[in-house]
């Protein structure tokens, strides 16, 4: 069992710095990046000062509450950016044939999918969210205590898998389809704006399938309504979110590899 | 010679027109982001706000779901195909062509623009007259002013979007530079929010850079926040960033042919 452990930890390490490198092989990729992510998300959020300021607090969300939201779900979905990106790429994986290879390596297949690829520039993705965070907590005057810590780690835990868990499944359906490409693209500014944007600001039925059908608001809505000690609109749930969202995350995780496994079971390769 | 271009444009157009799933795919997108925008302006509408510098919600939403639906037709691939090209060395065999290669990649994304209007403008108008009812224009005289200076807002976008390609003959790997550029235009166009809510120092610095006759110029017609004479005026301007950009293009893609090096095989 510790083996086995070790091992597929030196996989993965391994794995790890082959993705490194190949990722500094091209600088100047790797400025393109650093110039466009920066400017998408401080955008975004200038964006919603400017609306701020010309018109009222979107919801009772007043400027320093939106970046404390903002910030915490671009930390999520930077995190995820690092570590799963892979999951975007399923369906092609499947039509080149790559996932063939996976296949015949003695070792766990999803294991495989997900460690073989560290997006080392994804950590661009988490630069304008911590930066625009801080930001946020700094304007709310956000308690630094060690519950809250503990909390926000759990909370951001919780996104991540959700996150996770959504596109697992949508790269599922490659397996049936051998294409999906673009669902990932629909996928992403669904997250954006459910996670980034205070989720009352859409009528009910919206947030009600962002709850109970796809539960995306945990990622970020409820918990960062919690922390700023407002109130959400709809749901009210006994304890914390800081514990229903890393209990979401988990059982979306499960299922969503469990979905996984059974579109695994129905891959045929695509010949060549 | 113009057979063959229309040769280009309609083999895009039927090529576009074939992928099924991509064109639901992006419909959905564009979708989202319009429902959400639309929501934005409500919320910040809410609890009887009447005019914010005299532009009703009806205005903004109008303003939204044309941005939108421009923003899903203005196909600018010029920028990506050049840069694959050089990358795959397809270039050479491009530049055996008897006619201007430029105009080919144009002639391309005009075929791209009218498979867009096609699939994916008319469901999204269809959606967006359903949830928020018929965009309509101003008056008659807006939606015929509109669409002169749409076209020349697409040849503004165009081509900045083969500068951005251009320089891929000097640097090779040109990386996502034209996502750089685009997420530029996306917000100093007013294509998200009006530049008239932007603070009046970056509203004065954009009245000099091309971008805000983009978008915002069209959309500022077509929901009628500008006269008629302004609108000219404005249409002016646009074509004069037309000629500008068009003679730094032919400044910059005579050099290129000198530049131009060949990889692989």
């Amino acid at each position: 069992m510790l083996a086995s452990f070790k091992h597929y930890v030196s996989v993965a390490s391994c794995f790890a710095k082959l993705a490194v490198q190949r990722q500094l092989e091209y600088p100047l990729f790797l400025v393109s990046w650093l110039l466009m992510i920066p400017i998408q998300y401080f955008s975004g959020i200038w964006m919603l000062k400017i609306i701020v300021d010309r018109f009222q607090p979107l919801n009772g969300w007043d400027f320093p509450e939106l970046t404390f939201l903002y910030g915490l779900g671009l930390i999520s979905h930077g995190i995820l950016v690092v570590f799963f990106i892979n999951t975007w790429h399923i369906d092609n994986m499947v039509i080149n044939g790559g996932f063939d290879r996976l296949l015949l390596r003695p070792m766990n297949v999803f294991f495989q999918l997900v460690a073989s690829y560290v997006n080392f520039i994804g950590l661009i993705d988490c630069i304008p969210g911590i930066v625009i965070f801080l930001y946020g907590c700094h304007i709310v005057g956000f308690d630094w205590s060690l519950a809250n810590i503990g909390k926000l780690l759990l909370v951001l835990l919780g996104g991540v898998l959700i996150r996770a868990a959504l596109f697992i499944a949508l790269g599922t359906i490659a397996f049936w389809t051998k294409r999906n490409a673009s669902m990932v693209g629909f996928a992403l500014s669904m997250l954006e704006r459910a996670t980034m944007y205070p989720l009352s600001m859409y009528p009910y039925i919206l947030q009600a399938i962002f709850t109970f059908l796809i539960p995306i608001g945990f990622i970020s809505f409820y918990p960062a309504a919690e922390f700023l000690g407002k109130s959400n609109g709809v749901l009210e749930l006994p304890l914390s979110f800081a514990l229903w969202t890393p209990t979401i995350g988990i059982v979306c995780f499960l299922l969503a590899h469990w979905v996984f496994r059974m579109g695994m079971k129905k891959y045929e390769s695509a010949g060549s | 010679m113009l057979q063959a271009y229309w040769y280009i444009t309609k083999m895009k157009l039927l090529t576009n027109l074939a992928y099924r799933f991509e064109v639901f795919a992006s419909v959905g997108t564009n979708l989202i982001l319009m429902l959400a925008s639309v929501f934005l302006w409500q919320t910040a509408y809410k609890g009887g706000v009447g005019t914010v510098q005299s532009f009703s919600l009806q205005d903004l939403t109008t303003y939204t779901i044309l941005s939108i639906m421009l923003g899903a037709m203005f196909v600018c691939d010029v920028q990506d195909t050049i840069y694959y090209k050089i990358r795959e060395g397809q270039i050479v065999t491009d530049f055996y062509r008897p006619i201007p290669l430029l105009a080919c990649y144009l002639a391309d994304d005009i075929g791209g623009m009218l498979s867009a209007m096609a699939n994916r403008v008319v469901p999204l108008i269809l959606l967006a007259s359903i949830f928020f009812g018929i965009p309509w224009p101003s008056s008659a005289l807006s939606l015929l002013l509109f669409f002169p200076s749409c076209l020349l807002s697409y040849a503004i976008l165009w081509l900045l979007s083969a500068l951005v390609g251009l320089v891929a003959f000097w640097v090779m790997e040109l990386g996502n530079m034209g996502m750089v550029k685009d997420s530029i235009v996306r917000v100093l166009s007013g294509s998200i929010v009006p530049l008239w809510f932007f603070p009046e120092s970056v509203q004065t610095i954009s009245k000099f850079l091309p971008f805000q006759y983009t978008y915002q110029t069209p959309l500022g017609i077509y929901i009628g926040n500008v006269g008629t004479k302004e609108a000219l005026g404005a249409m002016a301007i646009q074509a004069l960033w037309v000629g500008l950009l068009f003679l730094l293009l032919m400044a910059g893609w005579k050099r290129t042919k000198k530049k131009t090096l060949i990889q692989g095989g």
